[in-house]
């Protein structure tokens, strides 16, 4: 069994102690439609929590260095429904995510579209996102 | 009759004060993480953990009926929208949800009925339910948000 049950509410609030951004916040007042991002790099961390999941990617940049990326995406139920399981994402492998940029982090996006390295393309996008045609 | 309320808080303190860190322990208490190189799932596992998690939801639903007390206050006295021009001034809320009491109370017990479906995962020990019913309570949020809050927050690509 590739999972295996662990609790518990205390780790879990610790975990989720460093979650970027409050739970519900308009799209607008926390991202930037004027800044959209494209984001390759590889999967370093990822919760597939309510009510937004959450995607930590290492995006190395033109100086050679690494910049770690936190991204908000939909929760678990939408994703799923979206065709996107928990098996399909696995710590280290490819990524590129489209998405909005945060008003105030420069590390944060809002993401929009996932893309994993086999080729398949998802929508990430929470309710509330702007009207552009990601999820079509 | 109104029984003798007194307020205390504004719909804003209530949701930052009372509701949205509740809802965050419910929320937070079934997850997967993929990191290290496997998939963890969490959930309750002992019955002071599902007490907890159960503590929280009630509070929650209860706190739910507080919004409905005709006399609270949107905000603090003088408050502005945090993020102005996305969302609404709390006059404007307030002038809202007096035009619309009905839709505000329809929401309110929407909250309340997805709680009722967390609760009942709750008891019943199923980790998946209260996945599904964590879904479905921020439906409920986001639908009045949506109303109520931010009703002109949808923006356009350039």
């Amino acid at each position: 069994m590739k999972t295996r049950i662990v609790f518990a509410v205390l780790a879990a609030v610790v975990l989720c102690a460093g979650q970027p951004a409050l739970a519900h916040h308009p799209f607008a007042a926390e991202y930037d439609v004027n800044k959209p991002v494209t984001l390759t790099g590889t999967l370093d961390r990822m919760e597939w929590v309510n009510p937004h999941g959450w995607i930590y990617m290492d995006v190395e940049q033109p100086d050679g260095t690494v910049k770690r990326w936190t991204i908000e995406a939909a929760g678990p139920g939408q994703m799923n429904r979206r065709g996107l399981k928990r098996a399909d994402t696995v710590d280290g492998m490819s990524l590129v995510i489209k998405g909005y940029q945060h008003r105030r982090d420069p590390a944060q996006a809002n993401g929009r579209t996932l893309v994993l390295s086999d080729g398949r393309n998802f929508y990430i996008g929470a309710v509330g996102g702007p009207n552009d045609g990601a999820d079509r | 009759m109104e029984a003798p309320y007194r307020p205390v808080a504004s719909v804003r303190e209530i949701m930052n004060s009372v509701i949205d860190p509740s809802i965050d322990i419910v929320w937070d208490s079934v997850k997967t993480v993929i990191d290290d190189g496997r998939m963890t799932d969490f959930a309750p596992t002992t019955d002071e953990d599902w007490t907890e998690v159960r503590r929280h939801a009630l509070i929650v639903g209860e706190a739910a009926n507080l919004l409905l007390m005709p006399s609270r206050l949107i905000a603090p006295p003088g408050a502005a929208a945090r993020a102005p021009g996305v969302e609404l001034e709390p006059d404007e809320v307030r002038a809202l949800i007096d035009e619309n009491r009905d839709g505000w109370t329809f929401f309110v017990q929407q909250l309340q009925d997805s709680v009722g479906l967390a609760l009942a995962a709750i008891d019943a020990r199923d980790p998946e339910a209260l996945l599904v019913a964590g879904e479905q309570i921020d439906t409920a949020c986001e639908n009045c948000h949506q109303v109520f809050w931010f009703p002109n927050a949808f923006p356009s690509v350039p």
